[in-house]
């Protein structure tokens, strides 16, 4: 029997090519839409997270501002808000690109050698956007699983993921101008009840919607009991949630011990307050939000002394920055650095008091800082040492 | 049109290339091969994993489901299994033992609340479908 009448019952294994790939809802009419929401998305989480960078920075050549009070409860929850939403939006954009993923590249030098180029970028634009949608929603849950900092990984890699998402826009200008020209119900669909292009956009807004409801809550306070995915219910101590509590800093028995002080320097000059000291000075009690790198936020009222009347014990001079030490030795936080014009604030409080009641130990008792427009991580908690810096 | 691209390309050739900067500046080199294998961990997973998962789901459900609930059936993979993916941190409770004195993190049933989340989504695409299968019959007696 020779090869060519042995019967051909299959054709033969071979890898997918574009073509074997249902083109039927694919297709630049579908990703450019879904894709320009993603975009969206990723650069309000791209300027919310620089926002928030930047007020973590401790040298700042122009001083982050105290006002509104509000403005990184709302940056921040953009920031996770933004990139949860993305999460739907990028598993549809990518699902409607994949099979280019298959398509044979041109055989001509010139032509091979551009689409290397453009199929590198694309590479480094879908791992960096996987990369920050996965790390971020690990992170506020966390997870943490990796062998880097996150803080600074993700901000590096939201350069990296801004830059290819630029580059990508501008190579693909022409396609997406060409897919806005084409109306989304020019397609039929197979049979009367599948899905058509309009069905399928409607599907993926819908899930983005889902997605954002069930996890906003934590910082939206009227989503709060729709939002069933939230890494947090909004409940805690005092009505607050904490995100590090006494034990795990390792501060319980120094806070508890009652022999506590706070020590306020500038230069020579040092004034030490039991917090029996601390509640005979004039008390002020302002209403500012906490609000936490990873997004979750809530409103509460403090009550305690005026970190700029603590200052004048020393005669410290007006816009001096402040090194805010804490009972708390392990983590990156034990000392965070108060900007001058955080420092002289009137809304910036030395706080003692929570909803009326002394502080509940998660919260920072004896004593934590609180300060408007600041993010949740410098809001130090069982302040014992305010020292003038500059 | 030509020159804004050309803009918009650099502007984003330089974007990428101060990520990059930043990235290889900050870290030492155990922490940048963490990177590496983080970064391309996320295209293999998507890529070799979710995309062939999501074919064969597709491939099964155009088997199973009558062809009128074709649409319905893709509606509802969209929004749970999007969702679900997006949850996967808080259903695991990873991070619950970080910092366990900690009672106000991951402090949701979170298998009852996407078990509500399913359930609602399946009821909406069910309804939504019913209603356009109807009103299809009532336009086309003959159908």
């Amino acid at each position: 029997m020779s090869t060519t009448e042995r019967p051909r019952s299959r054709p033969p294994l071979r890898p997918p090519t574009e073509s074997d790939f249902s083109h039927r809802l694919r297709g630049a009419v579908v990703t450019a839409r879904v894709g320009t929401w993603l975009g969206v998305c990723f650069l309000i989480a791209f300027v919310t997270g620089l926002i928030s960078h930047y007020a973590q920075e401790p040298n700042q050549p122009i001083p982050f501002p105290t006002s509104p009070a509000w403005g990184y409860r709302v940056t921040q929850g953009l920031h996770i808000i933004t990139g949860t939403a993305a999460v739907p939006l990028l598993l549809v954009k990518l699902w409607s690109v994949y099979p280019k993923l298959f398509a044979v590249p041109p055989k001509r030098a010139r032509e091979l050698a551009i689409e290397v180029a453009e199929r590198a970028s694309i590479a480094v634009l879908v791992a960096a956007a996987i990369f920050q949608l996965v790390s971020g929603l690990q992170n506020i849950a966390h997870w943490y699983t990796w062998p880097f900092s996150f803080r600074s990984v993700h901000y590096a890699v939201g350069w990296l993921v801004t830059g290819a998402l630029l580059l990508h826009i501008a190579v693909k200008l022409p396609v997406i101008r060409g897919a806005y020209a084409t109306p989304v119900r020019d397609d039929e669909p197979a049979s009367p009840g599948s899905l058509d292009r309009r069905g399928l956009l409607r599907a993926t807004w819908a899930a983005t919607a889902v997605a954002v409801l069930a996890t906003a809550g934590t910082t939206v306070p009227w989503l709060r009991r729709v939002s069933v995915l939230g890494v947090r219910s909004g409940d805690g101590p005092q009505g607050l949630p904490v995100n590090r509590s006494a034990r795990a800093a390792g501060v319980t028995s120094r806070a508890t011990s009652g022999r506590y002080t706070l020590e306020v320097v500038a230069g020579d000059r040092t004034v030490s307050l039991t917090r029996d000291d601390l509640l005979a000075m004039t008390q002020r009690t302002e209403s500012l939000p906490i609000a936490c790198v990873e997004g979750w936020s809530a409103s509460a009222v403090w009550t305690g002394v005026r970190v700029r009347d603590l200052l004048d014990l020393v005669d410290a001079p007006r816009n001096s920055d402040v090194r805010v030490v804490s009972l708390q030795q392990r983590g990156a936080f034990g000392i965070t650095h108060l900007p001058g014009n955080f420092a002289d604030d009137d809304r910036t409080l030395l706080a003692l008091a929570l909803h009326g009641e002394p502080l509940a130990l998660d919260h920072g008792y004896p004593a934590r800082l609180i300060a408007p427009n600041r993010p949740g991580v410098l809001q130090t908690k069982w302040v014992t040492r305010l020292e003038v810096t500059a | 049109m030509r020159a804004a691209r050309f803009l918009l390309g650099a502007l984003g050739l330089g974007v990428l290339g101060w990520g990059a900067w930043l990235l290889l500046d900050q870290q030492d080199l155990a922490e940048l091969r963490g990177v590496v294998v983080w970064l391309a961990g996320g295209v293999v997973v998507h890529d070799a994993v979710l995309a062939p998962l999501t074919l064969l789901v597709t491939a099964v459900g155009a088997r199973v489901l009558p062809s009128s609930w074709q649409g319905a059936g893709a509606r509802a993979v969209i929004v749970i299994g999007t969702v679900t993916l997006m949850a996967i941190p808080v259903l695991g409770r990873f991070g619950a033992d970080y910092d366990p004195a900690n009672a106000t993190v991951l402090d949701r049933p979170y298998a009852a609340g996407w078990g509500a989340v399913v359930v609602l989504t399946l009821v909406a695409v069910a309804a939504h479908a019913g209603l356009r299968l109807g009103r299809r019959r009532a336009a086309d007696p003959e159908a």
